[in-house]
């Protein structure tokens, strides 16, 4: 018996490896949430209660304490969503304002659909300039493939739009996956800086912090 | 019966729910005259025009109908408690809600009253941009910068000191559950915090 869940145990997890990555799973509410259209106009009434932290226009603040959210791929915005009302993301703070008594799967669709739509100031905080030369040769090195030249991201594959976002906010960020504290993250991404120092780590997100600002697509 | 033991304590609750126990019935009567259950049973403690003179009251005037009415639905089914509300809505027509809701919402709020400047500028940094820290979001991005509120978040501005303490106690104790989110802020917030906001929210 023991040796038989054992086996069954081994044949679903090397399914589930093979058929998706563990870091972008599938599961119902995600799902649903990708597969129903959005409505700005509902989103934005829906955004309301969103704004307190993340403020009007989904700036987000320089700070780092919120991240911005104007601008960033549906696909992203749902993805992080559901997985931090899940619980595949840690984030206390965020937990009650996502939570199903405060958003319902349609207001999801609907708030990413308006969020993305929103325009990027070019007013994002950004780091001290002191290494933008090592910020380069690491962005283009270990970043590049997955985020794009102008920071782009992409949408079919989740990978976030970071171009207009804080400085401070994508530091924060970069830490919490090199040291693996961002449990939903792509583990691609967290060997490609597992090696990062602070400072490696610093120079990259300020170089991030000043990439020319493009549309997401 | 248990409201009844603590009213010889409260003459001002002794003569509401008398009131109320004595014209509940005519008010049915008169279902469709707001103004005539406003004067019989809301008055004494939220005033004629909505703009209740006791701070422990809340001043109704100006805040959205739907919002009333969720309010009023909320007393009547035992989900939100108030040793007078409680009492008192009891024996008013769930059909004649609407109506006053309706009168309370039209009427035009009465400015209120700032007794600390220094705690009011405190507390508009924390009303403007809530506390990161804590995670206190920005009470302006529901309940508007200038606290008018709307359908879904009641209307803050010019609201007595005390009656928002209470609520924001309340909230933070769990006694008052009516918004999940409200819980977490109430949660959230240091009682100096909602000091600071109560008296900045009253000169909105």
């Amino acid at each position: 018996m023991h040796g038989f869940s054992a086996f069954l145990f081994a044949a679903f997890g090397c399914t589930l490896a093979i058929a998706e990555p563990q870091w972008n799973a599938s599961y119902a509410e995600k799902t649903e949430a990708l597969s129903l259209k959005g409505d700005v106009t509902r989103g934005e009434a829906a955004f309301v209660i969103c704004q307190g932290c993340h403020r009007v226009g989904a700036l987000g603040r320089a700070d780092g304490s919120y991240p911005r959210l104007a601008g960033q791929h549906t696909s992203v915005l749902i993805k992080q969503l559901t997985d931090v009302r899940s619980g595949r993301r840690s984030n206390a703070k965020m937990l009650p304002f996502a939570d199903h008594s405060a958003l319902s799967v349609q207001d999801i669709a609907d708030i990413a659909a308006f969020l993305q739509q929103l325009p990027v100031p070019a007013d994002q905080g950004q780091g001290s300039g002191g290494d933008l030369a090592l910020g380069f040769k690491l962005y283009a090195k270990d970043c590049v493939t997955c985020h794009g030249e102008r920071g782009e991201g992409k949408a079919d594959q989740f990978y976030p739009r970071l171009s207009g976002q804080h400085y401070r906010y994508l530091l924060r960020e970069n830490q919490l996956i090199r040291d693996g504290g961002r449990r939903n993250a792509n583990p691609k991404m967290a060997d490609a800086i597992r090696h990062y120092s602070d400072e490696d780590l610093a120079a990259v997100a300020d170089y991030i912090s000043r990439l020319p600002l493009a549309p997401a697509r | 019966m248990a409201n009844r033991q603590h009213l010889p304590g409260h003459p001002k609750l002794t003569t509401a729910f008398v009131l109320c126990l004595l014209l509940g019935t005519s008010a049915l009567s008169h279902a469709g005259d707001p103004q005539e259950i406003v004067k019989t049973v809301c008055a004494a403690c939220h005033g004629i025009d909505g703009n209740s003179v006791d701070p422990a009251n809340p001043k109704l005037a100006g805040m959205d109908q739907e919002y009333l009415m969720r309010q009023l639905k909320a007393f009547a089914a035992g989900k939100r408690r108030d040793e007078t509300m409680t009492g008192i809505i009891a024996g008013i027509d769930p059909l004649d809600f609407s109506r006053l809701a309706a009168y309370y919402g039209k009427m035009t709020p009465t400015p209120g009253k700032v007794n600390d400047a220094q705690l009011a500028t405190k507390g508009k940094a924390l009303y403007d941009d809530g506390n990161t820290d804590s995670g206190v979001p920005a009470c302006a991005g529901c309940h508007q910068p200038d606290g008018r509120g709307n359908a879904r978040f009641p209307r803050v501005a010019g609201q007595h000191q005390a009656y928002a303490l209470k609520q924001l106690a309340d909230y933070k104790s769990g006694r008052r559950a009516t918004d999940p989110l409200m819980t977490t802020v109430g949660k959230r917030l240091t009682v100096d915090e909602a000091k600071a906001l109560a008296e900045y929210m009253a000169g909105l």
